[in-house]
Order: C-alpha cells, then sequence, then structure tokens
C-alpha cells in the first residue's frame, strides 16, 4: 500500500514539496527575529507605531502564506511575486520607522525574514527568478540603508545566491521526477504487455494447440482445421514472443523469461525461479547464439529431434546449455563445413559470445545428441538472487 | 492399467481445457472420477472422491492452487498431486512442490506425455521434467548464496546436482544411469532425496513461522 502511495505521490505530487516545507521553516524562524529585533529595537524608532503597524503586516502575511505554501494553494506565481513584492515594500518602510541615525546599524524592520520571500520565488520559477528576487530585496536593503557598505554587500551575496542555489536544485527536483514519472510509465506498460502476454500463453494459445491435437486425431476434415488453428497458434506465439522488449529500470532484462518465449513442442526450456538479470544488449546476444543452437538442432537433428534449453546462475557466472537428442554432428562435420567457407553456426556463437567475454563448448557424441554449453563470466556481486525468488 | 484404473481429478478453471484433459485421460482407460474449477470445490470434492490422483492447474481465476494442494497434502495422504500448468508461473510451481505436489507438467505436454505422467505419479514417482529440474536447481543456488539462509539451508550432494543438471537438461533416468555409471534406482533416489529436502526445509520453515506467530496448534 505504502509504495502504491508513493507512486501516487510521484505520478501526482509536487516534487518541491521538501523544498517548500524548507522555505516555511526558514520563514517561521526568520519570522521569529523579526519579533525580538521589534521589541528590542523600540528606543532606535522615531515612529514606533508604525514598527508594531509593519509587525503586524508581516506576521499577517506569514500567518496567510505559511498554511498556502505548505498545502499547495499558494504555490502561484500571482501569490509568490505579490510575496517578493510586499517584502520589498515593508522592508522600504524602515526608512520611515528607523532613526535617520540608526539606518546604517539596526537592523531594518524585516530582519532576515525578508530573504524567505526570494527562496519562495527560487522554488517556484527556478534558479534566474529566484537570483533576480533575492538581487531585488538586496538593491531594497541598500536603499533602506542609504550606503553600500560591508554588511550591505554581505547581504546582497547571500540573498543572491540563496536564491541561486534553491532555485537550481528546485529545477533539478522537477527534472527528476519528470524522469521518474516516465520511468514508471514505461514500468506500467510493460508490466501489462507480460500481463497480456502470459494471459495469450494460458489461454488462447492452449485453445489453439487443443484445437490443433484433436483435430489431427479427428482426422477427415478436421485436419484441416487443426491445420488453421496450428498456423495461427505458431504466429501467435511469435508476436507474443518477438513484441519490443522494454527493458528494466536500469536497462536490465530478465534472461529467463526471456528464454522462455523460446519453449514450443520440440523445445524445453528450464531457468531458475528467481529473475535473471543481465544488461539488455547481453541478453539479445545470448538469446541470438541459443536461437543459432536451436535453428541447428531444427536443421541438422531430425524433425523429430526435440531440444533442452537449460540457464543456470552459478555465483559468478552464467551458464545456458542446448541440448538435442538428435544424431549427433559426426566428427569432422562442423570443420568440414567450416572449410567449405560456409559461415557455421559455430563460428557465429563463437564470436558472439566471445565478443560478451564468454565461451563456447561443444558436446557430441555420434547417436546421442548435441550439447552447446554457453558460458558467460559474471562479476561476483552482480547476482541478485533475493529479486522475485519463491521465499516464502 | 486393467484390473482396478487409476482414478483421477482434473482441476482447471478452464472448462474447454478440462473437459479435453478429463476426455483424453478416460479414452485411455483412466476413471476420471471428479473434475473441479476453483479452490474451494477442488478440496471438498478431493476429499470425498478421493481420487489416486489430482492434475492441478495452479492459476484457478483469483486463487491459486497451492492452497489446495496444501489442503489436499494434509487431508488425503495418499492422494498425489500433478501440477499442470501454464509456462510462466515459476515462484507458483516451485511453491506447489514444497507444499506437497509430486510432479509438474507443462500443458503445452503430448497427450501420451499426459498419460505417462499421471501413470508414474500414480506409482508414486517424482514426474520431474526438464523445467522443474531447472526451477529445483535455481532454488538451491539461491538458498545458498542468500545469507539470510546461512547453514541452515538445505544443500544438494555433488552427485545429487550432477543428476539434477542432467534432469533439466531433458535426459531420461535411464540415460542418466547410463551416462553416470549408476544405476536406474539410484538415479531416483537422488531426484527423490532432491525434492524431498525442499519440502522438509519448508516444512520446518512452515512450523517456525507458526511458532513464532503463536499459531501453533
Amino acid at each position: 500500500m505504502t509504495s502504491k502511495q508513493s507512486r501516487d505521490r510521484i505520478l501526482r505530487g509536487d516534487p518541491n514539496t521538501p523544498l517548500w516545507v524548507g522555505m516555511v521553516a526558514l520563514r517561521l524562524v526568520t519570522y521569529c527575529f523579526a519579533v525580538v529585533a521589534t521589541i528590542t529595537h523600540q528606543p532606535d524608532y522615531q515612529r514606533p507605531w508604525l514598527s508594531w503597524v509593519m509587525l503586524g503586516g508581516i506576521t499577517a502575511w506569514t500567518a496567510y502564506t505559511v498554511p498556502a505554501y505548505l498545502r499547495g494553494y499558494g504555490r502561484k506565481p500571482a501569490i509568490v511575486y505579490t510575496d517578493v513584492l510586499l517584502t520589498c515594500a515593508m522592508l522600504l518602510t524602515s526608512l520611515w520607522i528607523l532613526a535617520p541615525e540608526h539606518y546604517i546599524l539596526t537592523p531594518l524592520i524585516t530582519t532576515v525574514w525578508a530573504s524567505s520571500a526570494p527562496v519562495a520565488l527560487a522554488v517556484l520559477r527556478g534558479w534566474p527568478h529566484g537570483f533576480a528576487a533575492g538581487l531585488l530585496v538586496a538593491i531594497c536593503t541598500a536603499v533602506a540603508r542609504g550606503v553600500i557598505n560591508l554588511d550591505v554587500t554581505r547581504d546582497a551575496v547571500l540573498l543572491c545566491g540563496a536564491g541561486l542555489v534553491i532555485g537550481m536544485s528546485s529545477a533539478q527536483a522537477r527534472a527528476s521526477a519528470e524522469q521518474l514519472r516516465r520511468a514508471l510509465r514505461t514500468e506500467a506498460a510493460t508490466a501489462e504487455r507480460e500481463r497480456l502476454a502470459r494471459s495469450i500463453h494460458d489461454s488462447v494459445l492452449q485453445v489453439l494447440a487443443r484445437v490443433r491435437r484433436r483435430g489431427n486425431e479427428l482426422g477427415g476434415d478436421a485436419v484441416e482445421l487443426a491445420t488453421l488453428a496450428g498456423e495461427q497458434e505458431i504466429a501467435l506465439r511469435k508476436l507474443v514472443s518477438s513484441g519490443p522488449q522494454e527493458s528494466g529500470p536500469a536497462g536490465e532484462t530478465d534472461l529467463g523469461g526471456r528464454l522462455q518465449m523460446l519453449r514450443s513442442p520440440r523445445v524445453q526450456v528450464a531457468v531458475p525461479g528467481a529473475e535473471v538479470l543481465v544488461a539488455e544488449e547481453v541478453a539479445s546476444e545470448l538469446l541470438a547464439a541459443v536461437g543459432e543452437a536451436l535453428t541447428n538442432v531444427a536443421n541438422h537433428a531430425g524433425p523429430d529431434a526435440h531440444a533442452w534449453v537449460l540457464l543456470e546462475e552459478l555465483p559468478n557466472e552464467l551458464v545456458i546449455s542446448v541440448r538435442d537428442d538428435g544424431p549427433g554432428i559426426p566428427e569432422g562435420r562442423l570443420q568440414a563445413a567450416e572449410a567449405e567457407g560456409r559461415l557455421g553456426i559455430a563460428r557465429s556463437m563463437c564470436g558472439r559470445m566471445s565478443d560478451l567475454g564468454g565461451s563456447v563448448e561443444l558436446e557430441t557424441t555420434p547417436g546421442e545428441g548435441t550439447e552447446w554449453e554457453l558460458r558467460l563470466p559474471r562479476p561476483a556481486g552482480q547476482r541478485r538472487a533475493d529479486g522475485k525468488g519463491a521465499k516464502r | 492399467m486393467t484390473e482396478t484404473p487409476i482414478s483421477v481429478m482434473v482441476v482447471d478453471d478452464h472448462p474447454l481445457w478440462r473437459d479435453g484433459v478429463a476426455r483424453d485421460l478416460s479414452e485411455r482407460g483412466f476413471e476420471v472420477r471428479a473434475t473441479a474449477g476453483d479452490v474451494a470445490s477442488a478440496v471438498r470434492i478431493a476429499s470425498a472422491a478421493r481420487p489416486d490422483v489430482v492434475l492441478m492447474d495452479l492459476n484457478l481465476g483469483t486463487a491459486s492452487g497451492v492452497e489446495a494442494i496444501l489442503a489436499i497434502a494434509k487431508d488425503l495422504p495418499d492422494t498425489r498431486v500433478l501440477v499442470l500448468s501454464a509456462s510462466g508461473e515459476h515462484a507458483d510451481v516451485l511453491e506447489a512442490v514444497k507444499a506437497g505436489a509430486s510432479g509438474y507438467l507443462v500443458k503445452s505436454a503430448s497427450a501420451e506425455e499426459l498419460v505417462d505422467a499421471v501413470q508414474r505419479t500414480a506409482e508414486g514417482d517424482p514426474v520431474f521434467t526438464a523445467g522443474l529440474a531447472g526451477l529445483v536447481l535455481g532454488e538451491y543456488r539461491r538458498m545458498a548464496a542468500s545469507p539470510e539462509s546461512g547453514d541452515e539451508a538445505p544443500r544438494l550432494t555433488e552427485r545429487e546436482t550432477e543428476v539434477m543438471r542432467l534432469v533439466a537438461k531433458g535426459l531420461t533416468a535411464k540415460q542418466i544411469a547410463t551416462r553416470l555409471k549408476i544405476s536406474h534406482r539410484t538415479v531416483e533416489n537422488h531426484v527423490r532425496s532432491t525434492l524431498r529436502k525442499l519440502q522438509l526445509h519448508s516444512r520446518i520453515d512452515l512450523v517456525r513461522y507458526a511458532i513464532e506467530h503463536g499459531l501453533d496448534e
């Protein structure tokens, strides 16, 4: 359930919500500064009443924006731009509140609270807006102070810097969320495709296989029906197995699942229960190599030969065995084929496997079939045995 | 198959498939004593019909046949369960075997293979297809590699692994016996012990789970 909730949050929610929470915390903390500063600096003010009015304004605006930003209904350009302008305007009233001899040293009426508005704009619109808002607040500070000294410059650097950095991280969060959204959508589409493929395997293919078998047993006109059903069965099986394979989150695919698609009345496939994840390109090459071995069975071991494909995941290598019960390859025939210049399966398979850094072994005894063993070393730790095993 | 025919029950939620299999089997001299399409009726009917062999599909609509296998293995110790499943149900097949099924056959198997499998199941031989051997090998290796299972996880002897690999490559017990120069009986014993260790381990797991969660009977 929680994973579904987090998925919903990713799909629909605002990826910048954590940044908004941080911004609200900043506003609340800096608000406390404003309150304390207003109380303690009363002697420096020429119009104490105006300082209370402004503190009231700061309080009201903080009270309005905190829930508005937290719940999300305030995360709109109109409100956030207003936030920045209102902050600047309140900051400038310091000119009428502070006694002129205190312009330079006494904190302005908004104190550090003024930094929260540029941060809000940075979260909403990214770094150019955040930087500009920081600069605007800095300029107002300079105007209110009437000088450009070390303090004013430092404030300007901090305000612009905050707008810049927060703005960049908000844009980054948005971009990552978009990528994640796309990945989740792809994943959902893949899962749906697999579900369809499974249910076709479970139902339609079974019925077609049944019709074909029964039709051939009955003979007569039913044989034609059986042939038609058989053709459709093969076509559908191909369609299900050769559809575009979407890859997993890291471009990985379950080799076991892919090999199983090779299953047919003449080919049995044995794989472990847990997923065997390999890179998409590696899976395609291995599948092509196995496909060549199976084609070889069909071409040379006779129409009645069966084949078995076994996938094993050892701690540091993958082993795929392809065995048939045909007559076997007479000694020297592979070499003869190669000598004739025909691109024999042996060369093509060995080429594929050595490109991947693996090897091929052939074992054949006349009369006892042929067995190919494809080995692909894998660095330790690449194994992910606890994926979808049948662990209770 | 002369005096007393082997009695069979077919459990599958697909009527066309269920009736087809039932007909195939009765045409070849088996007594199809009952059929069922869901877990609840499968368990109920099985305890009344007491067949020698239950042919169980694992994909029964919303429920899994594994539950039915657990119930049948508990109530009817003399009834053997042969799983007849479509491809792509790995975790389920392993669970079924751990629950007490004594064999597994893919649905694309021919009628002759089906008849042979039912006969062997009735005689008490595990029907160990290449596919199931691959799953079991993978499961043993998964347990060996998984850090949590530690030393308690059952392990295959070198010979058992060798036999299991050959089964997974489609060799018959006879061919394996010839290749390893051991007797046909020894091969079958290796296969049986491989299966038994897995079932026992899963039962120990279940009991431990029950004790830890206060469900001890």
